[in-house]
Order: C-alpha cells, then sequence, then structure tokens
C-alpha cells in the first residue's frame, strides 16, 4: 500500500461523520460482539463520557500498553470493582459539578459475578451511572469458562459435555430480575443484532439522572464456537426464538419488549454453535434438554409477551430495516 | 502528549487516544472484503441491457434526470418500452422471490414521460465534418437503437425506412390503447433533435439499393424487421377474402375501423400479433372472439417447458381475457369449413408439443378431439417474415438473416443487421438491444471502440441475500382502466404511477448487487476498518475498506443486505528485498 | 487550638480541614469513630464533602480511586479485615500511582477474631507500594494526617497513616488541632496530573506486558524509595509553619553513649519512654520509633543505631515462619554495615495485650543473651498451658 493512500484513510478516518468513542488497531478476535457493542454504546454516548471498565476481553484487548484504542477518558481498575470505581468517579464529578456522564463495561462475569456485589451497591446509592454489561455468557477471557450467566446446557470449559453431563447443569442467572428489585429507573437488555436499538437506549438511559443499566447480549465467535462472521446473525437467533427477551424496565416494572414478529424454534439458535453441538443428536438426554431450552425460550416469551401482536409498529424486523441512506440513527 | 508530562504517562502505563492506530490488526487478515458489484437480476434480464437497479438507485437519491439519463445510455426509447415491453426484468426481480416484484416498467415509464415531458436531452458529442455516416434501413425499435448508440459515439447515422414517419411496428402495429402514439412522438423527437437524419418512403428493392448504401455509407445496418405474413393454410384450403392479422391490424391503426361488426372471429396464433388482433376485434365490435394457439397460456402448468407457452406477453393475454377474448390453448385450426367462398366454421383440435429423443419438439394433433365452432371470418397471426425484397442475396437463418449477435453478416464486412429480422427480436425492447450491440459492431468496424462489450456476468441471486434487513411492502400499481370502458374507445388503459407511489415504489427495490449505502458495514465492523467517503468511490459506494485494520472476520459481508461484499482470498504478499 | 479530642474526632477534623471531595468508608472497627466523625462535621456544614457509605471495604477502596482520578482529593479509612479486603485495591491504587491518604486504625487480623490492636494488618499490605507512616500519637496523627495528602499529592504514591486502633483513636488526649488557614497554606489545591477529563482523553490501567512490567514495578519501587525526600520535606515544613515534626522518618529519643537501642512503631514508644524513666532511669537507652515503614529508611535506620552494640526490635506483628516482620526487616538494612548492632526480635501487645511498663528490662535482659535473639515472643504465660491441652 502506498504511502499516500496511507495517510488519505487516515485523514477520511478523522473525518467520519460520526463520534466514535474506539479506534481499530484493538486485538479483539475476528466477529467479537463485545467490541461491536462497544463501539456502538461508546458512539451513542458521544464524547462528553468517562468510562470505568472491568477486567476482561474488552480491557484487555483494547489497551495492551503502549497502546489503548480509547478516544474517550477511560480507566481499568479491577474485575470486580467496576461499579464502584464509576460510582467514585460520579462522586467527584458531582462534587466538582462537572457535567460528564459516568458509564460503566464489565462482561458477564464482572456483573452477573464477581462484581455483583459492588454493581448492587452503586445502584442502591442511587449513583448516575448507566452500566453496561457485554453478555457473552462466559468467562471468555480466561478461556471460557462458565459464569452464572452461561445458558443452561451450554458446553464451556468448565461445563463440558460429556457422557455424563449434557454442559452446564445450571439455570442462566435471572440478573436482570434481581437489578429490577432495585427498582432503579431504567433497565434494558439489547443484543448486537440491533445496534439502532443500542443506541436508543443508551440515549434513553444517558438521560436519566441515577443509576441505570443496559445488558448487551454479544456473541464470541471464539467461546461460542461460530464463523466470525455469524456474530449478528447468531445473536437475531437469540432474540427470534425467546431465548434473548430484550426488553425495557422502568422503575422495575416492565415497560416495553422488542416483540418477535415471526417466532424461530430454539434449534434455529442451537444450531449455529458448538457449545450446543451435544444438544443436536438423537440421544434422549439431547431431546430432552433441547426441549428443556424451548421451554425456557417459551416461559421467555409468556413472561414478557414477546410475540408480536396486531398493531405493533416495530418489532425485530422492523427494528433491523436498512434503507438507502442508513437505517440506523 | 495531549498536554500531559510523558513521564506521568509512564510510570502509570497510561495511553493517549490514537496509539493503537499504530497496530495494524489488518496483518491477521486470511480473507478481505471486497466490494464487488454483481448485476442485478433486473439488469441481466433486460434484453435492452437497461439497469433497473441503477436508474432506480438514482431515483431513491431524489436525481430523476440521472435516473433518465441512466435508462437513455442505454434505451432511447424508456416511455415506450416502459409501457409496451412484456418487462423481463420484473420476471427476474429478487423482491419477487420475497412478496413482489417491483414495477419496473412503471418506474421506466415514469421517467420516459418526465423527459418527454421536461425535454431532457442527453448530451451528446459535436458532429465532426467528417464524421462517418452510416445508414439504418428501418426505423423501428432497432433501427431507432442503433441510430442513438452511433450518434452518442460521434458517427452520424441516417435513418431509412419505406414508410413517411419513424417508429417502425411501434407506430404501424401496437394498439392506441397500449402505446399513445404522442409518446412515440416525444421520444422521436428528442432522437431527431440529436442530429439522426430521418428519409421516410425509401423502401429497399424500390426506392433504396444495398450495394449504393454500402458504396455510399461507412457501414450498413439491416434492420428491416418482419414484414410478412407467414403463408397460412389448413391443408391448403383457406378462404377467398382472407386477410392476415398484421394487416387489419395496421389498417385499424391507419383509419380506425376494421371490418369485424357483428362477426364470430377466430384468430390463429400465439403472438403478441395475435393478441393485439383479438382485441381489435373485440374493440371493432365482434360477437366473439376466439384465439387458437398451438401452445399452453403463458405460465400454465401443463406447458413442457418454456418454449411451449404462447409467446404474447402475459399481461396481454390476460387483458385480453379479462375484456372477452376465449383463448384456446394447446388446440389447433383443423379443418376450415368453408361453403362457397365464405367461412361457415372451424374444426378446432386437441394439440401437444413432445419432445423427440433429440430434444426436438414435435407436435401431435389428438385424432378424436375434434369440435367444430360456428365462425364468420379466421384472422391468421401466425407470425411474420423478413421481406427478403431487395437483399435476396444475403445469408439466410430459418426465415431470417443470418447474423453473430453482433448482427455481423459472415462474408459481409460493413453490413450489419438488427431487430426481427435478424431473429433476435420478439420485443420492442430486444430490438432496441440488438440495434445497441449492432451499433458497437459497426463502432468496431469503424475503429471507433477496441473491443465489443463483455458477456453479461452472472446476476446476484435472492439466496445471496440478507433478506431480514427488508420488510414487506405491497407493490404499487395502479389499477387498470375497467373493461367495459376500456374497449369503447382507444385511450391507454394502464395508467402510471404518480410521484408519491413512484417513491413508495422505489424503495422497495433491494438494489442487489450494489450498494444501498445502508451504512450496515460502517455500523457492524467491529474493527471500524469501513470508512464512509463523502463522494462516492470508483466503486459506486460510499465506504471503503481500510485493510491496515481489517481483520477479515466477514462481519461486513455476511450482513450486506444486496450482497455488494464478497470475502476473497487474501493475496499472499510478495516478498521484497534480496532475490 | 489546643484541646481535648478523642483520637478519631481529632483525625476526623484533621482530615476534614484537609479538605477532601470523596470520602468512602466501610464500618469497622476501630476506625468507625473517624468516619463518622467526618460524616457529622459533612452534615453539620462544616466540611464540603461528599461521604459515601459503601457495600464493603472493597467499595470503598475503589471509590475513593475513582474519586481521585477524577480529580478529587479523596480519602478513607478501615482497619484489620477491611485492610485486607481492600488489598487488590491498595496494590492497584498504588500501581496506578493514585494519590490517597487511608487511615488504617492498626487492628488484629482473623482468625482468631479480635478486634484489638497490633500492626498484623498494615504489615499484611506493606508490599503494595504505599508509603506506610506510624503515629506514635494523636499529635503526630494528626499532623502525620495533614503531611500525607500533601505527599500523596507530590509524590504520585498513596499514603496509609498507621493509628493503633483503641490506643490512639479511642484515646483522649489534648491535641493541637492546626487552623484551616495553617493547613491552606501548607496543603496546595488537590490536581491529578492524570485526571479523567473528557477534554483530555487518557487511558489509565493499562494491560503491560512482560516486555515492560518490569519497569513500571521497578519505577514504583525506586519512586518509593525517593519518597523518604518528600516525607522529610513536608515534615520540616510542616515544622517551619507550626514548630512540631511529626517524625520524620524515625524519631529517637535517649544519649549518644547509649550502647543499647529499642526499635519500635506506633504508639508502645509513649509506653517505652514512659518505662525508661520508670523503671530504668541511669541506664543510656535509646528508643526510637520507625515512623516512616515504607519506604523503609535503611540509611536513617543506619545513622540512628550508629554506636549501638545491641538493637531490640519490638513489634505488633509477627510473620508466622519467619518471626518479627519489622525485625528481619532492620536485620536486613543492616546487614554489612560495619560495626552493626546485634539485633533482637520481640513480638508484643498482639491482639491488644496490653504491653506494661515492665516490658522494658524484660528487652533488655534480651540484650545479655549470648546470641541474637531472633523473635522472642513477650508475655506468653496468660493461657494455662492446661487449657490448651483440654482444647487439643
Amino acid at each position: 500500500m502506498s504511502k499516500t493512500t496511507v495517510l488519505d484513510l487516515r485523514e477520511l478516518r478523522r473525518r467520519q461523520p460520526r463520534f466514535t468513542g474506539m479506534d481499530p488497531g484493538h486485538r479483539a478476535c475476528q466477529g467479537c460482539g463485545q467490541s461491536l457493542a462497544a463501539h456502538i454504546v461508546t458512539e451513542a454516548a458521544g464524547p462528553d463520557v468517562i468510562v470505568a471498565n472491568a477486567t476482561g476481553c474488552l480491557e484487555v484487548f483494547s489497551t495492551p500498553w503502549p497502546q489503548t484504542a480509547w478516544r474517550v477518558p477511560w480507566i481499568h481498575s479491577l474485575f470486580e470493582n467496576a461499579a464502584a470505581l464509576a460510582a467514585g468517579i460520579e462522586t467527584a464529578l458531582k462534587q466538582q459539578g462537572r457535567p460528564t456522564k459516568m458509564l460503566a463495561f464489565a462482561g458477564d462475569g464482572g456483573t452477573f459475578d464477581i462484581g455483583f456485589q459492588t454493581l448492587s451497591g452503586m445502584i442502591e446509592r442511587g449513583h448516575n451511572v448507566l452500566y453496561v454489561c457485554f453478555d457473552n455468557e462466559a468467562y471468555m477471557n480466561t478461556g471460557v469458562q462458565r459464569s452464572s450467566s452461561t445458558p443452561h446446557a451450554a458446553a464451556t470449559t468448565t461445563s463440558p459435555a460429556g457422557r455424563m453431563r449434557p454442559g452446564k447443569r445450571h439455570l442462566k442467572k435471572d440478573l436482570l430480575a434481581i437489578i429490577a428489585a432495585h427498582h432503579l429507573p431504567y433497565a434494558a437488555t439489547a443484543t448486537v443484532a440491533y445496534p439502532g436499538d443500542i443506541k436508543a437506549k443508551v440515549r434513553r438511559a444517558m438521560a436519566i439522572e441515577g443509576p441505570t443499566f443496559l445488558m448487551i447480549h454479544a456473541p464470541c465467535p471464539l467461546g461460542w464456537v461460530h464463523a466470525p462472521e455469524l456474530t449478528i446473525k447468531v445473536a437475531r437467533a437469540g432474540v427470534e426464538t425467546g431465548l434473548t427477551p430484550i426488553v425495557e424496565l422502568e422503575r422495575g416494572k416492565l415497560v416495553s419488549v422488542l416483540p418477535i414478529r415471526e417466532k424461530r424454534p430454539v434449534t434455529d439458535y442451537l444450531r449455529l454453535q458448538g457449545r450446543f453441538r451435544h444438544l443436536l443428536g438423537d440421544d434422549p438426554v439431547a431431546v430432552q434438554e433441547r426441549e428443556h431450552l424451548q421451554a425456557l425460550a417459551d416461559h421467555n416469551i409468556e413472561t414478557y409477551g414477546l410475540l408480536a401482536r396486531e398493531g405493533d409498529v416495530r418489532d425485530s424486523v422492523t427494528a433491523a430495516l436498512v434503507r438507502r441512506g442508513g437505517a440506523i440513527r | 502528549m495531549n498536554g500531559y508530562d510523558p513521564a506521568s504517562l509512564a510510570r502509570a502505563a497510561a495511553a493517549l487516544p490514537g496509539s493503537s492506530l499504530d497496530y495494524e490488526v489488518g496483518s491477521w487478515r486470511e480473507l478481505r472484503p471486497v466490494h464487488d458489484h454483481r448485476p442485478a437480476p433486473c439488469h441481466i434480464h433486460c434484453p435492452a441491457g437497461e439497469d433497473a437497479q441503477a436508474y432506480i438507485q438514482k431515483v431513491q437519491e431524489g436525481d430523476l434526470e440521472g435516473a433518465w439519463a441512466t435508462i437513455a445510455a442505454f434505451n432511447p426509447l424508456p416511455a415506450v418500452t416502459g409501457r409496451i415491453c412484456p418487462h423481463p426484468c420484473e420476471e427476474g426481480c429478487n423482491r419477487g422471490r420475497f412478496d413482489e416484484p417491483l414495477n419496473i416498467h412503471a418506474i421506466e415509464r415514469f421517467l420516459g414521460d418526465m423527459a418527454n415531458a421536461r425535454g431532457w436531452r442527453l448530451e451528446m458529442p459535436p458532429l465532426a465534418e467528417e464524421a462517418p455516416e452510416v445508414a439504418i434501413v428501418g426505423a423501428g425499435p432497432a433501427g431507432l437503437a442503433a441510430a442513438w448508440h452511433l450518434r452518442r459515439a460521434g458517427v452520424k447515422p441516417v435513418l431509412f425506412d419505406r414508410y413517411p414517419l419513424a417508429g417502425g411496428l411501434l407506430r404501424t402495429a401496437i394498439p392506441l390503447y397500449r402505446l399513445p402514439r404522442q409518446v412515440l412522438d416525444g421520444e422521436l423527437e428528442r432522437l431527431f433533435d440529436a442530429g439522426i437524419t430521418f428519409r421516410g418512403q425509401m423502401k429497399l428493392g424500390r426506392d433504396l439499393f444495398l450495394n449504393e448504401l454500402e458504396q455510399e455509407y461507412a457501414a450498413v445496418v439491416l434492420a428491416v424487421g418482419l414484414q410478412k405474413p407467414r403463408p397460412w393454410s389448413v391443408d391448403g384450403a383457406a378462404p377467398g377474402d382472407l386477410r392476415y392479422g398484421l394487416a387489419l391490424l395496421e389498417e385499424w391503426i391507419d383509419v380506425g375501423a376494421a371490418p369485424l361488426e357483428g362477426k364470430i372471429v377466430v384468430v390463429h396464433g400465439g403472438g403478441n400479433t395475435a393478441v393485439d388482433v383479438a382485441r381489435m376485434a373485440i374493440r371493432a365490435g365482434a360477437r366473439e372472439v376466439h384465439l387458437v394457439t398451438t401452445r399452453a397460456l403463458p405460465g400454465a402448468a401443463d406447458a413442457i417447458g418454456p418454449e411451449d407457452h404462447m409467446q404474447a406477453f402475459p399481461r396481454e393475454v390476460q387483458q385480453a381475457i379479462e375484456e372477452g377474448v376465449v383463448v384456446h390453448p394447446h388446440t389447433t385450426p383443423a379443418r376450415l369449413i368453408i361453403r362457397g367462398a365464405r367461412l361457415k366454421a372451424v374444426e378446432l383440435a386437441a394439440i401437444r408439443a413432445f419432445k423427440d429423443e433429440r430434444g426436438r419438439t414435435k407436435r401431435v394433433t389428438f385424432e378424436g378431439t375434434e369440435r367444430v365452432i360456428e365462425a364468420d371470418v379466421v384472422i391468421p397471426a401466425t407470425g411474420e417474415i423478413v421481406d427478403h425484397e431487395g437483399i435476396e442475396m444475403l445469408p439466410r437463418w430459418r426465415d431470417y438473416l443470418a447474423s453473430d449477435r453482433f448482427g455481423r453478416i459472415e462474408g459481409r464486412p460493413g453490413l450489419f443487421t438488427a431487430g426481427d429480422a435478424s431473429g433476435r427480436g420478439g420485443s420492442v425492447s430486444a430490438a432496441v438491444g440488438d440495434g445497441r450491440r449492432a451499433a458497437m459492431a459497426v463502432l468496431l468496424h469503424l475503429h471507433r471502440i477496441a473491443a465489443l462489450p463483455e458477456e453479461d456476468a452472472e446476476a446476484v441471486s435472492v439466496e445471496a441475500l440478507q433478506l431480514y434487513y427488508f420488510d414487506h411492502a405491497p407493490r404499487q400499481e395502479p389499477p387498470l382502466r375497467p373493461v367495459a370502458e376500456r374497449i369503447r374507445d382507444e385511450k391507454e388503459i394502464e395508467p402510471g404511477l404518480d410521484a408519491a407511489a413512484l417513491e413508495r415504489e422505489v424503495q422497495r427495490c433491494f438494489s442487489c448487487g450494489n450498494c444501498l449505502a445502508c451504512d450496515n458495514c460502517w455500523n457492524l465492523c467491529p474493527d471500524f476498518a469501513v470508512l464512509k467517503t463523502e463522494e462516492p468511490t470508483e466503486d459506486g459506494s460510499c465506504y471503503v475498506f481500510d485493510y491496515d485494520f481489517c481483520k477479515g472476520c466477514g462481519l461486513c459481508a455476511a450482513e450486506c443486505p444486496t450482497a455488494f461484499i464478497r470475502m476473497v482470498d487474501e493475496p499472499t504478499p510478495a516478498f521484497g528485498g534480496a532475490g | 487550638m489546643r484541646a481535648a479530642f478523642e483520637g478519631s474526632q481529632a483525625i476526623a477534623r484533621a482530615v476534614a480541614r484537609c479538605r477532601p471531595q470523596v470520602v468512602a468508608a466501610y464500618p469497622i472497627t476501630p476506625q468507625t469513630h473517624i468516619v463518622e466523625g467526618i460524616a457529622k462535621l459533612v452534615a453539620d456544614g462544616e466540611a464540603d464533602c461528599e461521604v459515601v457509605s459503601v457495600e464493603s471495604e472493597f467499595a470503598a477502596a475503589s471509590v475513593v480511586l475513582g474519586a481521585a482520578v477524577a480529580g478529587s482529593r479523596a480519602y478513607t479509612a478501615t482497619a484489620s479485615q477491611g485492610v485486607l479486603l481492600m488489598a487488590e485495591v491498595l496494590y492497584n491504587i498504588a500501581g496506578m500511582r493514585v494519590p490517597l491518604v487511608l487511615t488504617c486504625a492498626n487492628r488484629a487480623v482473623s482468625a482468631p477474631i479480635n478486634i484489638w490492636n497490633d500492626h498484623q494488618d498494615a504489615m499484611a499490605v506493606r508490599d503494595a507500594g504505599w508509603i506506610q507512616l506510624f503515629c506514635t500519637d494523636n499529635q503526630e496523627a494528626v499532623d502525620t494526617t495533614i503531611q500525607a495528602f500533601r505527599i500523596t499529592q507530590e509524590t504520585e504514591l498513596p499514603v496509609m497513616v498507621c493509628v493503633d486502633g483503641f490506643i490512639l483513636t479511642h484515646l483522649f488526649e489534648p491535641v493541637d488541632l492546626p487552623s484551616q488557614e495553617q493547613i491552606d497554606m501548607f496543603l496546595p489545591p488537590y490536581r491529578f496530573s492524570r485526571t479523567l477529563d473528557p477534554r483530555r482523553p487518557l487511558t489509565l490501567g493499562t494491560l503491560v506486558g512482560p516486555e515492560h512490567y518490569t519497569e513500571v514495578r521497578a519505577q514504583l519501587h525506586g519512586d518509593l524509595e525517593a519518597a523518604a525526600e518528600a516525607i522529610l520535606k513536608a515534615d520540616a515544613d510542616w515544622a517551619d509553619l507550626v514548630g512540631r515534626r511529626a517524625g520524620g522518618l524515625i524519631k529517637s529519643d535517649g544519649p549518644h553513649t547509649a550502647r543499647i537501642g529499642v526499635l519500635t512503631l506506633g504508639s508502645v514508644y509513649g509506653t517505652l519512654q514512659e518505662a525508661a524513666r520508670e523503671l530504668v532511669p541511669d541506664t543510656p537507652l535509646r528508643l526510637m520509633a520507625l515512623r516512616c515503614f515504607r519506604p523503609f529508611p535503611a540509611e536513617a535506620l543506619r545513622a540512628a543505631v550508629d554506636g549501638l552494640t545491641d538493637l531490640v526490635v519490638l513489634e505488633r506483628a509477627i510473620g508466622p515462619g519467619m518471626g518479627g516482620i519489622l525485625a528481619t526487616e532492620v536485620r536486613a538494612a543492616l546487614a554489612g554495615l560495619r560495626d552493626a548492632p546485634r539485633v533482637h526480635g520481640a513480638v508484643a501487645g498482639l491482639g491488644g495485650r496490653d504491653i506494661p511498663l515492665d516490658i522494658l528490662p524484660r528487652l533488655l535482659a534480651l540484650a545479655d543473651a549470648a546470641e541474637p535473639v531472633r523473635c522472642s515472643v513477650i508475655d506468653l504465660q496468660k493461657m494455662p498451658p492446661a487449657r490448651l491441652g483440654a482444647d487439643r
């Protein structure tokens, strides 16, 4: 590549008609859902933010010193203290009268498990922080160990599928319900399959004074064992099967869902991913676990009322539509 | 250092924005995404070579004149073709596999009409004094298209036609309810404005002679069409007052009357002329009109293949049936019952096509299926052939002038043929496309281009699209005028789209194989390796890949709604240094 | 203003006059009175500060870390288990070179659970990269707290002010509380060189690989050693301002002719002084309090022991499997010194066990041993051996 081309692209990059909170050059795996989610969130959040980031893939792949991919002020301290760190920064900002919005980023391990306590404390004390959990459903940074967010029956390195055990024995923790029990102003789920929805929810959360929570389903090609180009399709299948409910809560009460226009069987989701490969056979255990997951999906659909009704203006199809000149606002 | 003390940064291992740009993760890549503009099926399916996707894109962008110019670069008659072309583009349209195909012909027609209304012109190179002159015999769609493309290349075309006015069968044989003549005149005005010379009432073999043309002109294009009806009888029998369909049709269009009032009419043939004749009979007041064809109805499942369907355009057949024409598919006139010189009835019999062991189609009449229908008039419309007067010496292929697909006649450099006369017509668009190809061959002959255009690539299939990103939307289709009304006058029966419907309709285009500018690649790249440009790039899109940072994950290609992005093997870097 | 305060209240007032912007803490005995005091001052409008009552010491340390990098002077206090729960964050704060002041109300570490004083908590995090200053009385606690804010700002190294739990924190004694004006004169406004600010974005807490990690850690070590200068300077400047020192690196008391010295940490220094006056008034004795445990002031220590033949190190913590932690470090610091004194290790006062005046003669007796005493745990006879046996 000629020198001029390099310079031109660098210049073009500077002139991109959107704010980007991250630069390329980060070391995320190919097709990483988390890096995609992070860049969507930071784009929507804009430049006047500070990010407190838990230990995890996002932190590791974005900040190999002396380089950083972050264009916004960003700090990583520890695995389990992103919420407390964010609370401290937010307290300082408030004390200084600075309007900058505080974001906390963590994975599912840092949110569901080890960082859960600081998160609960942060929400309880009412810190004005948008906490974003990038949920890839296992400890990916350490090599795909099960977390309390890992779905039932998924294979990980610590919940392997074998003759006696079909993957993880336990259920995915219903974290959203626990968060909702804090009666915080706003909590929502989203997925990388719907970037526009993520942006809308980030903006909604940013406009709220007080603790807000956004959990973004973000496929991990390495850990979920799918081809990197399938990240969006896998995430979308999660929504359309009902396994990934996309909902919004205000003060703990359900206020809206992304309705599923055409419900798909959970096998449409499972067969895309190697972590569920052991569930696709005809053996009785596989059949039973598939039915179990289908029942869990159906339960989500019923609990949240996920099936589209006549007159829904927005659903799982319209949320992803494109048109000339760009679709995601 | 952004105002920071380097020592302060180093002691805490702090880092500054922009620093990751020093690390070019593009080196990880094994596959690279590329923009790959493959033709949309509408484009491949258009015999005239129009890229509907391209002009619909211009409409989406609000550039109506640009959209029209995109058509006119291939077809000088969009207001005509938008009306009477059977629009195979819509059969090809991938949207037809999703809900309903785009109403492409209506969009083309809208643009053609607007061009005529506003007097849009395509920019033409000036004609040099020494510009070569090319004679084109026949001012029908093929001849007009050839003239247009030659003129656009700076060659001076001279059109000859045996009729006083240009247009060929568009003027003489297409019913007015399908093509108002002011539409045709509007298109012709633009051609003649552009410097195309027309000389009417010049018939080959009478007023014009091929050897003289070849001497006087740098090249000659024969676009003479099919003028002579194929001789018709049933086992050698024919009524004494037999009139052929094309002649009746021309007379009806010319004088506005046909002697069929109160008659029971049997039209024989399965092509467009047959259908037009049958509909003419309805309008001329015939009591009954029967259309007898050895073929199946368009699209009918009992055909042995596409070649067994009626060659008439499906929509015309449909409209004819709506208007009261009784179609007898897979039927042949087996006997004419004539009393004196007058037809009394026609005996019909079932006929079916079969493939023989060599793959050829043969038709078999089934004994015992005969039935008799009363009839006053039988009108054959089983096809026309070239009038060879003045060109008797040219090689032939079946009833046509033999030539290659660019109209080149073997052993006659400088002489070309195009359109129906070459056997490559069948629709106005096909004739337009054939005229363009002949013009290209002429330009090659005149050394004004270096090579003939490439064969069309394979179209983007519906399977390659990401249909997920499109929602269902009804095809915008204004209703036809009601039958009772439309058969009473000659006014056009199919209305055009209004501006609002046009706007809705163009938004339905998938933009197959081309950039939709939807931002998906820009939004979904986890590595920010897709950059948006302010102006369209060479490939027509507004995005470029920054291969310094693209890891080759393939998400952009997988989520490109229009299959415009393709993953290809990363080129192996060449080794530099000592060698 | 000289007045009688509970140690915790004196410290709370000193902290408040240092104008912290964010204070975060979690309740733990015997630290609670300090943060309660600050909270009350804020409630009464005497301090303009956000007090964050968090859900754990781990969160407290994280919150003040966040506040400090966001540009606010921040403070926390804890003890014992709280220090250990904070340990991960303490390492992190030092590694990120974040200015913070933490009061450690020194207390024993479980198990067995025990809420009373010793120094095991501070010793447990001696390698976290913090400056650790031990106070012998509440005046020093007040003065050191104020100095700590200046030291941490200058060095970008966090400072742990170690104050004996109960013994000092709950002790009422007269303390001169410096005025707001004095403190404002001494302490420049807080300004962090790497403040998180969207106008000048910066990434903190990066991943540092094998190719750089050693350098970063070595710099922390070097800077911590060099911080002794800032500590001395702060004390000197403080003395210029208020007319008293808080102990420099090592505080020493006794005649130059003394051949025996006792080195200790914290409030027991006062006990030893009193014992020397009461019990062995005629013995030339050098008493020393190591104020600055981290950085370990090896040079100052070598100077301080000049002329001694025997040095007894008395400490309120133990490194199981090794013995006295301070003694071990002192031996290491004196190793190779010409005419170095013999170093005898003594451990006493664990878990709040009273250190009586008569400990001093027993310490001096150690110097009579033929060989240096490695680690003598003083006063082991309180729990009857029979009970021990019965429990077994």
